[in-house]
């Protein structure tokens, strides 16, 4: 694999320079969004070329994809390959309001329209997870886990499964192995209805949710283990592909 | 006596100590506060034409925008992007990048 320059890093990528305005037309407009999703959702990943394209995000979501624990980059190694290219694909599209991830959403910066889409979301898919990603408060024993789980139980499982593993078929995005603060983040903003392309059946869920509860199932979640094959070995671990 | 030379002498470490961190780190922070995913390598060339440019701009300017746009008190054309991370920063860093970005040329 080609020797990496983090450095050099995606603001060089070509093509980058054509001016754009994040805040006027929001992309493609809704149902272009759309069709553009269903067609990536279809192609085989070239992971090769997903690697070339993942120098991009690296700026931001770090060369190994853990993201920040601080809640303002989401982890996306081991990320299921549907969901990753559902929100590009939802920004892009005018779907999904993200300025800050928006400009790198666009095909100046990823290329090969639905195709670079899923390249990169299939290499992302391949990255090994963070071994201590930022959890909640409680501690497993405690009272905010205990009711966490439970509500984990009653609420989140059909759709993100038990073990926070996601749902592959239908776009629902693995949460195991997700820092605490940037779920608590996405949370409130499906709550409030300032993620447009959340699941309406969520936002239905979570109405009747406290701050206390909010706080306690995102903390168990926050817990759920991570499969040791999709782990990386420590936290000192570098992502091989970028020597 | 004694008491005001321990003084002094936590007070000079204190500063060396926060004006090293600032050397240093503003560097670093640059990459590490995702700074260099828009503006580019140095500063030197913003991911759109409508970003910035902002190597050799003044400190106080640039700190003064920077606070302004965290606190919502600057709010035009792009910077909703920015103001999504300006959390990642506090006062002492914020004058570190600025710092460091004014001796890039």
């Amino acid at each position: 694999m080609k020797s990496k320059n983090l450095l050099a890093l995606s603001v060089l990528v070509p093509g980058l320079m054509i001016s754009g305005i994040i805040t006027a037309a929001g992309g493609a407009g809704g149902a272009e969004g759309k069709a553009e999703l269903e067609k990536a959702l279809t192609l085989k990943p070239d992971v090769e070329n997903g690697m070339d394209i993942y120098e991009v995000c690296a700026g931001c979501h770090l060369l190994e994809g853990w993201g920040t624990a601080d809640g303002n980059y989401p982890q996306l190694a081991g990320q299921l390959a549907g969901v990753t290219i559902k929100q590009m694909a939802d920004i892009r599209g005018g779907n999904r309001d993200n300025p800050t991830m928006y400009p790198f959403t666009l095909d100046r910066a990823i290329g090969g329209g639905p195709q670079g889409l899923a390249d990169v979301a299939g290499y992302i898919a391949t990255l090994k997870m963070i071994p201590e990603n930022g959890v909640g408060k409680g501690e497993p024993g405690s009272e905010e886990y205990k009711h966490g789980e439970k509500l984990y139980k009653e609420n989140c499982t059909d759709c993100h499964g038990a073990k926070g593993e996601g749902h592959k078929e239908k776009n629902y995005p693995r949460i195991a192995g997700q820092h605490y603060k940037y779920m608590v983040r996405q949370f409130e903003m499906i709550r409030d209805g300032k993620r447009r392309n959340a699941n309406e059946d969520m936002v239905k869920q979570i109405k009747g949710f406290s701050e206390k509860d909010m706080q306690a199932v995102i903390n168990y979640t926050s817990r759920l283990p991570v499969p040791a094959k999709d782990k990386a070995p420590s936290m000192d671990y570098k992502n091989p592909d970028y020597d | 006596m004694k008491k005001v030379i321990l003084i002094t002498c936590a007070a000079i470490m204190w500063f060396s100590t926060s004006a090293n961190v600032m050397a240093a780190d503003g560097a670093a922070l640059y990459k590490t506060k995702s700074c260099v995913a828009c503006h580019g390598k140095d500063g030197k060339k913003g991911m759109l034409e409508t970003y910035p440019s902002i190597n050799g701009q003044s400190a106080a300017y640039a700190i003064q925008q920077m606070k302004d746009i965290k606190s919502g008190a600057r709010n035009n054309a792009d910077s909703a992007a920015m103001k999504g991370v300006m959390n990642m920063v506090n006062d002492e860093e914020i004058k570190a990048i600025a710092e460091w970005l004014e001796t890039i040329k």
